[in-house]
């Protein structure tokens, strides 16, 4: 256990995580300096069992200066601010952190989120600056940040170029000699945490642990701690370049244990595994289900797909279980499903990999947070869909959930940074100045604002410079209103959405004229109304197609005609049909992104 | 079998909307074009025809011998006693000399005049190799050689087309005696000039329906009935030939780019002028045999091109059997709950003023 180390990379997205952990992989010889087509083929390999070469862990035999053999657990993290939990967990598996800062970019709100993240779990930090091989790195620039931002000694840091390899070997040897070995006893009884699972076909739910006491190997009987339910151990292994069965895992190891675990939703990341039999040993603190965040309608495109979509959902929740759905009835799009998600990224993976991956022709409604809606006569309702929302003279007030926002941003970006913010209805809470040319501003912001298009917005009105980090901050009360879009005449349930009281013409009349937009013309004319209540806010109509006609046909050429014919019917068949309008899947989607 | 088409791929000019298949006119091309067409022919000697018609491409472009070279040889190869149309297809600027009376003599009694405009503007805007005289002495030599069925095909959506303009050009046509028009709306397609170089000028879709619906009119006035979407002809001028199409009837086409419907099969040859000269039977493509529902599908959306014959459910009934029919029926009723289409009776038809937007009705007739 003494050669054991575990560790993670953490860092900003696109600052290099992934060519450093390429580079380590080929520098301790765990993988062949290869040309890309084999490394394809063997992506190809692994996807097949479910895991990629980049699975959460691997483990690296190395030979250290020392001269002797360790190993070095390799954990992956993922990498975007919806898993935030599924980090923490992860970082609690480890000992140590890599922190990896981009010498051309510096510290970003995602560097300093995820060495918080390890700073709380008790890890030992080795802060590197990456790319220093790019002209335009600023290396001095980038120590001193992470001396004055997170207090990470300038003498710590090591140099490298995960591209031409400068500096990795350096780092293995960092690794080696500064992030502890894991403690623990191998003659404790059994505790394990759950820090990922994934699902094979054929052997049910595999979940990655880490081993914190005792050992575990095929035949023993275990229990989940948040459950209770007991499993047998079939198989036991580590993650190669593959899965590598092996006879147990110790107290120390990081691996994965098969045990015929049929559903998905029976394995949680960050639960814990003991021994059957020894039931009392305590539970690696910090567990919670995960909680969705965002939901959304979810329906057939062709209403009779209705079961075919149950089934799929089925299946794709034994792999994604962090996905809730349940059964949903629309007036305008008949029966569907309402799906939950843990953030917008999370909801967009799993609204494409449920069109490609399961086939499924859908449309996906607005989405919408969880709303706190207190009715006059006390009753609090918790409600994820604005079609459900009792008519307004019932409501006493609504309340919404905030987030608290950290932007990182150029000095030259504070001021359109902070006007984005106040227009998305932001509370300044702090402005932090870590040195002179960057400042950090803290905001409390409704939920619902970041999940329309405040990340977009703020990458472009700072030019790509900014970035940004945020958490889960409570609720409040909010001046909300439930806007109703009505086309040709009927209420579209699944189009409604709430939204801010001021302002809330505007945002209709511009939502009202995307909507014009994104509707084909049709034979008659399709009135479209934003309505709260009974009060027209906006309207604009499609007026009617005048010319849609094949008219010459060519020596009787009528096949031609057809195809043409068969090409157009093609398109109708992507539309939701809603009374007699045929309205495209974008047009759902597309309201989310609303210029002001 | 009941229409031949004859196709002549040669053009002078590529018009600027045009995206057809067609060939510069070099004489020695069209010589042994014409050979290769009657060796075509050969290989059906014997079939018995009621319509013909030689289009294009520029059929005028042949010149008076080659035409008739061509249509004794069909005469000779086929029987055509039975024939109760025979039309040909000229261009403004090919249809003088002789040719006209040539095509009389062979016993062709229908002449369809590519005039498009009478607009000079219009016409030099979309690419035409004549001028408005030349339409009109074409349709003067079109009478003077004893033609009574004269058509003229009028392009609807020109660049910088207005009402007034195309008013004054079918107004000069119906004077000059024509009998049928074919009202075209211009698109765009991939492949022409106009998709390169869209025109300021060109009518968007909104006016093109309003011209469409003006030139009907003015054609009504004048006892012209809209019988086919882009088709209007005096009482007994309609188009035998094509009026066979839309009724989802038979008919062979010969050579390149020519679609044939024999057999219950659709085929088409392809387009291509080096392999058919090589070997006329050697290009045939596109060979398509429709299962029943897509067949019933097809038939329907064909004579409900027929604005006022219709598609009548129960002659369909009878030829392709309850089954497949009431399938179809089921669609038609729900356009009709829609007022996409009107029925009475038996009979179902596109709805007043619904010509122009048929395409809308047409994908789900298709099934």
């Amino acid at each position: 256990m003494i050669n054991i180390r575990n560790f993670s990379i953490i860092a900003h997205i696109d600052h290099g995580k992934s060519t450093l952990a390429d580079r380590i992989l080929e520098m301790t010889g765990l993988v062949r300096k290869t040309s890309m087509d084999q490394m394809l083929d063997s992506m190809d390999l692994e996807r097949e069992r479910g895991i990629t070469i980049k699975a959460k862990s691997v483990r690296i035999p190395y030979v250290a200066a020392d001269g002797n053999e360790y190993i070095l657990n390799l954990i992956d993290t993922p990498g975007h601010v919806d898993f935030n939990y599924e980090v923490s967990r992860s970082l609690k598996a480890c000992e140590g952190a890599v922190l990896l800062v981009d010498a051309t970019q510096g510290v970003e709100a995602q560097t300093i989120a995820n060495a918080n993240l390890a700073i709380d779990a008790g890890l030992k930090i080795i802060p590197v600056i990456n790319k220093i091989d790019l002209p335009n790195a600023m290396i001095d620039d980038c120590s001193l940040q992470l001396y004055t931002m997170l207090g990470l000694g300038i003498e710590d840091i090591l140099h490298v170029s995960a591209k031409d390899g400068r500096g990795v070997a350096d780092l293995l040897e960092a690794i080696v000699e500064r992030i502890p070995p894991p403690s623990g006893s191998v003659s404790d009884p059994l505790k394990c945490l759950i820090f990922d699972s994934f699902f094979d076909p054929y052997r049910g739910v595999i979940p990655h642990l880490r081993v914190f006491s005792g050992h575990l190997s095929s035949g023993d009987k275990i229990m989940l701690k948040s459950s209770g339910r007991e499993f047998e151990i079939e198989e036991v292994g580590y993650f190669s370049l593959g899965l590598i069965q092996s006879e147990n895992l110790h107290a120390g190891d990081v691996g994965y244990a098969v045990a015929l675990i049929r559903n998905a939703g029976e394995i949680h990341v960050g639960d814990t595994i003991v021994a059957a039999d020894h039931a009392e040993v305590s539970a690696v603190p910090g567990f919670r289900l995960s909680q969705p965040m965002v939901y959304c309608g979810v329906y057939p495109i062709i209403t009779s797909d209705y079961a075919k979509l149950g089934a799929a959902l089925d299946k794709f929740k034994l792999n994604d279980s962090s996905v809730v759905y349940e059964k949903e009835n629309s007036a305008a799009l008949g029966y569907g499903y309402r799906m939950g998600f843990l953030g917008m990224l999370h909801m967009e993976i799993a609204l494409e990999r449920l069109k490609r991956e399961y086939e499924q022709d859908i449309i996906a409604t607005m989405p919408s947070v969880i709303y706190r809606v207190i009715r006059k006569d006390g009753e609090v309702l918790m409600l994820d869909n604005p079609s459900k929302f009792p008519p307004e003279g019932e409501i006493d007030h609504i309340e919404e959930p905030l987030i608290r926002v950290r932007i990182i941003v150029p000095s030259d970006y504070v001021g359109p940074c902070m006007e984005l913010s106040d227009a998305k209805r932001g509370v300044l809470v702090d402005i932090e100045h870590p040195d002179d040319r960057r400042a950090i501003l803290v905001y409390d912001l409704p939920l619902a604002e970041m999940i329309t298009d405040f990340y977009d917005r703020l990458k472009s009105v700072s030019r790509g410079y900014a970035s940004m980090d945020y958490e889960m901050n409570g609720y409040r009360a909010g001046d909300l209103v439930k806007v109703d879009i009505l086309v040709n005449n009927g209420p579209v349930d699944a189009l409604s959405y709430i939204a801010p009281r001021e302002g809330s013409a505007v945002r209709g009349r511009a939502l009202i004229h995307k909507l014009s937009k994104t509707i084909p013309k049709h034979l008659f004319k399709i009135p479209l109304q934003a309505a709260i209540g009974s009060q027209v806010i906006a309207r604009e109509d499609i007026f009617p197609r005048r010319k849609d006609v094949l008219a010459k046909c060519y020596g009787g050429d009528i096949t031609r005609k057809r195809k043409l014919l068969e090409k157009q019917k093609e398109g109708k068949k992507k539309m939701k049909m809603v009374g007699f309008v045929e309205v495209p899947q974008e047009a759902f989607l597309s309201l989310m992104k609303i210029e002001d | 079998m009941r229409g031949l088409y004859i196709h002549i791929p040669f053009c002078v000019s590529k018009c600027f909307y045009c995206d057809f298949y067609s060939i510069t006119a070099v004489p020695e091309l069209m010589d042994r074009y014409i050979d290769a067409l009657l060796a075509e022919a050969d290989s059906y000697m014997g079939l018995s025809f009621t319509t013909l018609y030689i289009g294009g491409g520029t059929p005028s472009l042949l010149g008076s011998a080659r035409l008739a070279k061509l249509v004794e040889g069909l005469w000779r190869r086929f029987d055509l006693e039975d024939l109760q149309e025979a039309t040909i297809e000229v261009n403004p600027e090919s249809a003088g000399g002789d040719l006209l009376a040539t095509a009389y003599n062979l016993g062709i009694r229908r002449v369809s005049i590519g005039a498009q405009s009478l607009n000079e503007d219009e016409l030099r805007k979309a690419g035409r190799a004549h001028d408005s005289q030349q339409v009109q002495d074409a349709i003067g030599a079109a009478s003077h050689s004893g033609f009574h069925n004269i058509s003229v095909d009028v392009m609807i959506g020109l660049p910088g087309q207005t009402e007034q303009s195309l008013c004054n050009t079918l107004n000069i046509l119906i004077a000059a005696g024509v009998n049928h028009v074919s009202a075209y709306c211009l698109s765009i397609e991939e492949g022409t000039v106009f998709s390169r170089f869209i025109p300021p000028d060109l009518p968007g879709e909104d006016d093109q329906a309003c011209l469409f619906q003006s030139a009907v009119d003015i054609l009504a006035e004048h006892g012209f009935a809209h019988y086919e979407i882009s088709n209007l002809a005096l009482p007994g001028s309609e188009c035998l030939h094509n009026l066979n199409y839309w009724r989802g009837g038979e008919y062979l086409g010969l050579g390149t780019a020519a679609a044939s419907h024999t057999g219950g099969e659709r085929f088409r040859n392809a387009a291509c002028l080096e392999r058919y000269l090589e070997d006329p039977s050697s290009i045939r493509e596109a060979v398509e045999r429709l299962d029943e529902g897509r067949k019933v599908g097809e038939e329907a959306m064909l004579r409900l091109r027929l604005l006022a014959e219709g598609l009548d459910i129960t002659e369909m009934a009878g030829r392709y059997g309850m089954d497949a029919l009431n399938r179809l029926e089921i669609r038609l009723d729900q356009l009709v709950n829609r007022q996409m289409l009107a029925r009475d009776g038996d009979v179902f038809r596109l709805p007043p003023g619904g010509a122009l937007t048929s395409n809308s009705v047409f994908v789900d007739v298709i099934g």
